[in-house]
Parts: C-alpha cells; structure tokens; sequence
C-alpha cells in the first residue's frame, strides 16, 4: 500500500473502529484460530483484497490487470482460475470466465501468472472451482500453488468435512497454504463451529442473497453476521459483497478486516482496459 | 494402487447451500415414513397423471426383428408427456411440507421445465424455469406452454446455453431466494438429496413394469432398457430389479454425430470422474477439468454428467452402458411409429434404436422391456427438420404470415 493510501485507510479505520481495534499494527494479540506467527492475512488496519481472474481478458493482459491492482493499492490479491461453469460466481464473473478459457486461458496459464503475480510481492489467495483442482490430483495443485507463491487458497463448492476437503486440508497443512472457507450469512452457527476447528489464514465472507438494508447497500444481518463469524473464528474476515464505490469499501471496513472486491475490476477492464486498474482501486481506496 | 470403490455422489456445494440441504434431506426421510404423503402422492399419480402407464406389447416390431418379445413402458401416456412429472410431483409436495413458495427448474428439452410448471399450478405455488438460450430456440413450443401455465421462463444466454448452464443460472437463483424457493432438481443428479429422492419417486416405474409384466407373462423381464441424459427414467426403470441378477439393465447414451469431445454425450465414450453440479460422478471434461460441450439431437440428453448412481451401477457391471446416435435415435422413432403407432420423444428413440440390436439376439421366450420416457409432440419440428419435411416448412411459413 502506498504511503498515501494507508494514511487515508488509517483515517477510514480511526473514523469507523478506533474503539475496537485502536493500537499499532502487530500488537494485536494471536488469536486461538491463529497460532501462525506471520499470517499476511492479519493487519491492524482494514486490507483490501482485489480479485482477479487468470487469463482475463487475455493472458498477457492479465498480467497488466496485476500489475495495476498493486500499484492502485490492494493489499491481496485473489487470483481465481476460470473454470467453464462458475455455478457461485454473478454474471459478470461468470462471463469474464468464459472469455478468458476462450482466449486460451488454461490452469497451466494461470499457474504461470500466479508465479508472476506472487513476485508483486502482495499475498496471493487462489480461487478455484474444484474440479479443475480434482482433476490435477489435489496433493499436486496444492504443491503447485505453493511453489508459484500462493498463501491461500478458496475453492467454493468443496465442503470441509467432504472426501476432498479433508484431502485439501490435508495438503494444505503440509504446504503451508491457508484452506480458506466460504461462508455466507444464513450459515447456522453449528456449521461455523465445525468449519471454525479447521479454518485458518482468514473466512471468506461472501454472499448471494439479496441482502440491503433499507437505508444502504449493507443490512445490518451483514454486519452482525460478520461479528459472529469474529467471535467463532477468531481469524480475520473477509467480506465480498459486491463492491462498487469508495462508499462500499468505506462501509465495510468498518466491520470487515479485509474488503474484498471483484466484478468491479472486470466491468473497469471492459470499458478502460487493463491499463485503467490502477485508477480504479486509488478511486476505490479514496 | 487402490482398489478402493468410488464414492460417488456427496453433496459439493457452497456453504450456504448446507442448512438448506440438511433440512430438505430431513423432510423428505420424515415424509417417506408418513402415510398421507404417500397417500397424496399415489393420489396425484393415479388421478392427476394417470398412472399406472400402460405397458404395450410391441407385437409387430418383435416379429420384425426376429428375437425376444419387445414391450414398451410408456411414460409418455404421464400428463405433460414424460416421466418427469412423477418427481415433480413428490418434489412438489416436499416444498409445500417445507413452506415454499416458489417452485425453480431447469430445463433442456422444456420436458422438466413444463412439468415443474404444471405441478407448481396444480399446487399453488409460483414457478420459475431457466432454459438455455439455444435451448429456447429449439423447444419454442414447450416455452409457450411453461408460459401459458403461468411459469415464468428465464432465458440462460452464456456458456453453451444449453442444459448445464441453465441448471448454473438455477443454483444461483436458488442461492438469492433460499427462504422461499425450493430447487426442483430434474434428474437424479444435484447434490444429495436429490439423486435418492428422485430415484425413490421415479422408482414407480419399474414396480409397475414388474407387476404388468408378471400379469402378462409371468416372468421378470430379461432386459431393461431406457435412455440416460442424467438417468431419472433410467434410475426409475431400473431401480426394482437391481437385486434381480437375470436381469440386463441397459442405459442408452447420446451417441450424436461422433466420438470427438463435443460431438456426443456419452460418458461411455469419454467420461471421467468429476466434481460438478454438486456431485461425484462420470463427467465429459477437458484434460484440464473444464467440462466440455456436449451435443445431441435431443436437448433433454444433452448434458456432460451422469447421476452418480448410475456412475456406481456401471463401475461395479450391474448398469450396461450403450449409446445411439442422432441418425438411429431418428431412424428408431420413425420404426416404432411404423409399426406401432408410437410417436417417441427423440430421448426415448435412443432406447428404442439400442433394442433393435439387442431383440434380435436374444431368443423368442425371453422378454425386453424398453422405457418410452416421452411422447414425441415435443419433437415435431425436429422431426420435421430431420426428415427435410417441405411441406412442413409450407406450413410453417403460412402460419407465420396468417398471424
């Protein structure tokens, strides 16, 4: 993050949570959830992750889309490889998907670019749908990932407790990469529990219920939510609710320790290129 | 290396999807225990869809082709024309014990999509069906009929538009509205519950084939046959005889137009294990995972994944797997219309084509029984257009300028 940036971000944080969560950066005390000395997915001061799809809208331009999310200043990046039929992406990501497999974008593309992303030096968390991950073996993705740089990892439709799950665990334990599970409110809190005893790195909050209160974007269900997930938890989380504006990162920081947006940078990327990026995360950020 | 069995099936779905299956899978071991639901659910079958479904004995094919006695189960005598309607039905009355409101489908041939909209009007409850684009273009008439039942029809218009996406653009749906909607899963395939609970409503079938057929001829049959897009007739036919060991239970593929990926849809020919739609089973995929294209003449078998029962009854050889392509599908429906005044849905005929080959091998005192799962009104233009029928096209046009 530019100096800039996190002087504005600071304000963001003093202005919305100085109670909660005043203090300097790594003082904050290691939760039971997260016993890892370093997770670069905890800060003291909200971060912001920015999603980006391998290969889109080409391959090489993706590259730039990178390049302009970390100087624009996020903090994370989340690369997801596009999968054929992304059954809990919206629309936008759905067909940016389809374009980037229809300009030759591949898991072995994808995995390239995370090797080049990885150098930005910004955590990476890989999104993936599982079967593309099924398909290379699981032990091998995960090892692949690690080795081009990744921290994390999400795949949406693989259930923790499920044959799969527990080999991603399992894998991921021994890769050092965080298994990051997906929750979204209406998860009822045995459920959080259970997923709680294996979660670590950071929660991906996310959500496709019309969820808006009735005077802003977010309900008030949201951010209570968010605070049981804290309390169940005790990691980070990260919340993606379908970011537009300065308003809606400015919002959710007040709740979320990560903010994460998405088809904001795919619907930027149509009408400016990959070369608007930048711009439009510094407008994002304030 | 392992020999360990698949475990196929399980339930691959975002979180939020969790409470949502747990308490369906609930109400549906509740409402299995429960007299009156079994008592309304025959009650709708017999008196809404007009089971039992006849069993006609297919005299003059069977003297045709030389070989064992050919019979077929029609399911397209079912009100709407197919087997579908049967788990709607129980799906139907499942969501009204659950307090829904609104019945959600997908739909390829308009076959399940026009079922869900017929049950979701008998029972009261609000409808909405996605259907691929491309699909759309293909099945128009089902669409004017999902619409004048009140069902509201939602266009899928990326991917393939086809099947898989509309079942995609579903779960999303589903995922917005959870508190009211409840996702009428058209084959015995999805997450758990789905493929049981439709293999358990659609499992009707082959008790009746089994009691008509011991009236008739008093003897199991020696064949099963059906055509499998996902399997629900399949699963639905099959079902009460698994444990009969004389009995060949065959499942009949899309074969298309070729064996290259995208050409058929048949995961005899090439699929493999995969995690997709919910569920573990034999998937049409790219080396790299992507789920491939699929295509057959028939839009409501034209889908890239079997349902994971069937993928399990054909890893351990109880299921045969065997496929037809889009030239013998049509060639059979046009053989059987000949000589047995049945007009079968293109789906169906690729069973029909696969009893061609198997009747004549089999001896004159053994018995096939072959699943029509639907009626052909459904594919009058494809038949139309398969045969380059010009007068046809005729009509066609003239309808077009009287309007």
């Amino acid at each position: 993050m530019t100096d800039s940036n996190k002087a504005k971000r600071a304000a963001v944080r003093d202005s919305g949570r100085v109670s909660q969560r005043g203090g300097a950066r790594g003082s904050a005390p290691a939760a039971a959830g997260d016993s890892d000395a370093q997770n670069p997915y905890r800060a003291n001061e909200p971060l912001f992750m920015a999603h980006m799809i391998a290969g889109y809208p080409t391959i090489s331009d993706a590259e730039k889309v990178a390049e302009g999310l970390g100087k624009g200043g996020a903090d994370i990046i989340e690369l997801q490889i596009p999968f054929s039929d992304p059954m809990a992406d919206g629309p936008t990501i759905a067909v940016a998907c389809e374009d980037a497999l229809k300009a030759g974008a591949t898991v072995a593309s994808s995995l390239t670019l995370l090797s080049k992303v990885s150098r930005l030096g910004k955590p990476v968390a890989v999104m993936s749908y599982l079967n593309p991950v099924f398909r290379k073996g699981i032990p091998n993705f995960v090892k692949t990932i690690r080795d081009a740089g990744a921290s994390a990892l999400i795949v949406p439709d693989c259930p923790f407790d499920s044959e799969e799950g527990r080999a991603l665990l399992d894998a991921c334990k021994e890769n050092d990469i965080f298994f990051v599970p997906v929750v979204s409110p209406g998860v009822p809190k045995e459920r959080l529990e259970q997923l709680a005893k294996d979660s670590r790195g950071f929660v991906y909050c996310t959500s496709r219920q019309g969820i808006t209160g009735a005077n802003s974007k977010f309900a008030q269900d949201l951010f209570d939510f968010v605070a049981e997930l804290k309390s169940i938890f005790k990691l980070p989380i990260a919340v993606g609710f379908g970011v537009r504006s300065r308003d809606d990162v400015a919002t959710l920081s007040k709740h979320a320790d990560i903010v994460i947006a998405g088809s904001v940078f795919v619907n930027a990327v149509k009408t400016g290129g990959a070369s608007s990026i930048e711009k439009t995360v510094r407008e994002l950020l304030g | 290396m392992t020999d360990k069995h698949t475990n196929y099936g399980g339930a691959y779905v975002p979180e939020m999807l969790w409470e949502t299956l747990r308490v369906l899978t609930a109400e549906f071991e509740s409402a299995k225990k429960d007299p009156e639901f079994q008592r309304e659910f025959e009650d709708l079958l017999k008196n809404y869809s007009g089971r039992p479904t006849p069993l006609i004995f297919a005299e003059r094919a069977t003297k045709d082709l030389g070989g064992a006695k050919v019979y077929l189960k029609n399911e397209g005598a079912n009100h709407t024309g197919a087997h579908k309607i049967t788990h709607c039905l129980g799906q139907g009355l499942l969501a009204k014990r659950l307090g829904k409101k609104m019945l959600i489908a997908e739909t390829g041939a308009g076959q399940h999509g026009l079922a869900t909209a017929t049950v979701a009007a008998k029972l009261g409850l609000e409808c909405v069906v996605f259907m691929g684009s491309e699909d759309i273009r293909r099945q128009r008439p089902n669409v004017f009929l999902m619409e004048r039942l009140g069902t509201k029809v939602v266009p899928v218009e990326y991917g393939s538009k086809t099947l898989k996406d509309a079942v995609n653009e579903a779960l999303k749906f589903w995922m917005e509205n959870l508190d009211t909607a409840h996702y009428c899963i058209g084959s015995v395939l999805g997450p758990a519950p789905y493929p049981e609970m439709n293999r358990y409503f659609q499992s009707v079938i082959s008790r009746e084939i089994r009691a008509q057929l011991k009236e008739r001829e008093n003897k199991l049959p020696d064949a099963v046959l059906a055509c499998v897009g996902g399997g629900s007739n399949a699963m639905g036919s099959f079902d009460d005889f698994l444990a009969e060991k004389s009995v060949r239970l065959i499942g009949v593929e899309a074969g298309g137009t070729g064996k290259k990926l995208g050409e058929h849809a048949s995961r005899k020919i090439a699929g493999e294990l995969g995690i997709f739609h919910g569920y573990k089973s034999l998937f049409l995929q790219t080396e790299d995972g992507q789920i491939a294209p699929t295509h057959s003449i028939s839009a409501g078998l034209d889908y890239p994944g079997i349902g994971p029962d069937l993928a399990d009854l054909y890893e351990s050889g109880r299921v045969e797997l065997a496929y037809a392509t889009d030239d013998e599908a049509v060639s059979a429906a046009d053989y059987f219309a000949k000589f047995e005044g049945v007009i079968s849905a293109l789906e169906s005929a690729h069973a029909l084509a696969e009893a061609r080959k198997v009747a004549p091998k089999l001896s004159k005192d053994s018995v096939v029984v072959v699943t029509l799962s639907g009626r052909g009104d459904k594919d009058l233009f494809n038949f139309a257009r398969a045969f380059k029928d010009e007068s046809f096209k005729k009509f066609l046009k003239d309808e077009y300028e009287r309007s």
